[in-house]
């Protein structure tokens, strides 16, 4: 065994590992304060990596530009669809919710089909083909670069939920809604903020993978199915379990692919999960699906 | 639904008529595309039926429909040019491992909880498309099979039908759609279908009347991935090719609009919705990504303005009607 093609596979996996945990964190902040599965998560990762293409390759701007205004325009469009559509939902029916964010999934995927075909684009800029090398080690700037972003938006994320009051409040509608009430949170406030920091979360994934990958507009659509699996094995509303779940899930396909080559890697997670769901339905590191 | 016995014979007339104006269609007209839109119209109809029963009577959200009609057909195309197995046995195989996979993935997530049911049953189609992808020995990977053979049926009385003009398949798949719902509108109408609904509406209150939930839930999810899977047998000789692109979520989209917007729990109501969703966008001519964003907006307004679609808002008037006051009455 080539220990450098191990090491390889191993950064590849904890890259997309990470860029996972970005939108699987989202859906399941969304899920733990709304109690909405987002079926349309994945069209935002995938309309924020081609923001992120549109910005760098057609109008110029630089990588860091790119990624502020793709975080600042999902956050801005997470608020918009609260208030638009999510907010009539409350407290309704978790198939309704479903419904409707699989039609919002459907225009936007559909109407990004018709607007920029199926041909993959590749946000190319000087950053896509520079490399750090250490050792027999190449390590590409931008997987690097998508890496160090994840982590950081880990960090905010974790900051925020722990030490501000509004993320404090936040954790308390999603342990408990009506204690939440009762002490004088405000679920409207809560809610908008989860949805514009989880659709945040997950345009930067998009922005930060724009340079590794092609973009495309069915890319959010089999993306998003895999995070609905991680927050499962994570624990449905646990989003720490959820970025563990993410992390492990990127090695465990990077090296499978590597090694096993004819073996299928995109059924991992979907089985995983199924595995899961009978013998530990509370997830992995518990909340669990709630009845 | 007492009004509903006073129409009994008034509908029953209409049934046949239709049913025969239907029939007669290919003797009238040897429209290719006519008889192309007939045969998607059964075939969807007999998709959104199955899913009305399981999302619309007995509450649970699936998205393995299009799952257990892609076993269907790649069961009944590798039956038929594989073993040589006729046609009907081919399309049962296809619908009994159908039902199999159904009761196994129903059994499994329904300990759970509803939710888990709607979630597992979206990964379960989701790896039907996969392993028809990538499990290459058996189902030959993405090409698919091509070229299925016209098949052929010893029809009782020694007279062998072989099914090569769309005729044939009109009539083929036409005739098992009235089959599909006869038997859909069997169960809906008896004990079996008050007991799906009584746990849709309030489970533990069922369950208090003694109705064990799990099994009326598996019997609808039973039946649904039955006739989902014969409909798949049928409908890829029609095709002519099996390829993974049979478990494309669109199939899944489109049988969720038909019976959002026929209205969950409306016999009639989603069978219109599949007729007139199976020609409607069709003749506009719609490129199937705007055809697509188009039923996407429906979706999103129908949950935001009638959740209960057509059929529920046909009832809701209904239900209007006989609370208002008769002028002159008591």
């Amino acid at each position: 065994m080539d220990l450098t093609f191990l090491a390889q596979l191993l950064l590849n996996g904890i890259v997309i590992g990470v860029i996972y945990a970005l939108v699987a964190m989202g859906l399941s902040l969304i899920f733990g304060v709304l109690e909405i599965v987002n079926f349309a998560h994945g069209e935002f990762y995938m309309l924020g990596a081609m923001l992120a293409y549109f910005l760098t390759a057609q109008w110029g701007f630089g990588y860091w530009p790119a990624i502020v205004i793709v975080v600042a325009a999902a956050a801005a469009l997470g608020y918009v669809l609260y208030e638009a559509l999510l907010a009539s939902l409350r407290g309704e029916g978790f198939e309704r919710s479903i419904l409707l964010t699989l039609g919002l999934s459907m225009v936007l995927q559909n109407g990004a089909l018709y607007l920029f075909t199926t041909t993959p684009k590749m946000a190319g800029t000087s950053l896509s083909y520079s490399n750090v090398v250490v050792g027999e080690l190449r390590l590409p700037l931008a997987r690097l670069f998508a890496l160090g972003l994840g982590l950081a938006a880990f960090g905010a994320l974790y900051l925020i939920l722990h030490r501000t009051r509004i993320g404090k409040a936040m954790r308390g509608v999603s342990q408990n809604r009506s204690a939440a009430l009762m002490v004088g949170i405000d679920p409207r406030a809560v809610s908008r903020l989860a949805v514009a920091i989880g659709i945040g979360l997950s345009g930067l994934a998009g922005a930060a993978l724009a340079p590794v990958y092609a973009v495309h507009p069915l890319m959010g659509f089999s993306f998003v199915f895999k995070a609905f699996a991680i927050i499962i094995i994570g624990g449905l509303g646990n989003i720490s379990g959820a970025a563990i779940a993410a992390v492990l899930l990127g090695v465990l396909e990077s090296v499978v692919t590597g090694f096993l080559p004819l073996v299928m890697a995109d059924a991992l997670a979907f089985v995983a999960m199924i595995l899961v769901l009978l013998v530990r339905p509370q997830g992995l590191f518990g909340r669990g699906v709630r009845v | 639904m007492s009004a509903d016995h006073k129409a009994r014979p008034l509908l029953a007339l209409a049934v046949a008529v239709g049913l025969l104006a239907l029939f007669a269609v290919p003797r009238l007209t040897g429209n290719e595309y006519v008889l192309a839109l007939g045969v998607s119209f059964a075939t969807m109809s007999v998709l959104a039926g199955g899913l009305n029963l399981v999302y619309g009577y007995t509450g649970l959200l699936s998205f393995a429909q299009v799952g257990f009609f892609g076993i269907g057909g790649y069961t009944a195309a590798l039956m038929v040019t594989d073993h040589g197995w006729p046609l009907w046995a081919g399309a049962m195989a296809g619908g009994g491992l159908a039902t199999l996979v159904g009761i196994v993935i129903g059994y499994s997530s329904l300990r759970l909880s509803r939710h888990a049911f709607a979630i597992v049953s979206l990964s379960f189609a989701l790896l039907c498309m996969i392993v028809a992808r990538d499990w290459v020995d058996v189902t030959r990977g993405a090409m698919g099979i091509p070229g299925l053979l016209p098949p052929a049926m010893d029809l009782p009385g020694g007279l062998r039908w072989r099914i090569a003009q769309p005729a044939d398949f009109y009539w083929l798949l036409l005739g098992f759609a009235v089959v599909a719902h006869a038997l859909i509108y069997v169960v809906v109408t008896s004990r079996l279908g008050r007991a799906m609904r009584a746990i849709k509406l309030n489970e533990p209150l069922a369950q208090s009347q003694g109705l064990n939930p799990v099994a009326y839930k598996l019997l609808a999810i039973a039946l649904s991935a039955l006739l989902a899977g014969i409909v798949g047998g049928l409908f890829v000789f029609y095709l002519t090719i099996v390829d993974p692109s049979i478990f494309d979520f669109y199939y899944t989209e489109t049988m969720l609009i038909m019976v959002i917007i026929g209205g969950p729990g409306s016999f009639w109501g989603v069978l219109a919705s599949s007729a007139v969703l199976t020609v409607v966008p069709d003749l506009l001519r719609f490129t199937t990504d705007l055809r697509m964003v188009l039923y996407g907006l429906v979706l999103i307004l129908a949950m935001l303005l009638f959740p209960g679609g057509l059929g529920g808002w046909l009832h809701r008037r209904r239900v209007a009607r006989w609370r208002r006051p008769r002028p002159g009455g008591a």
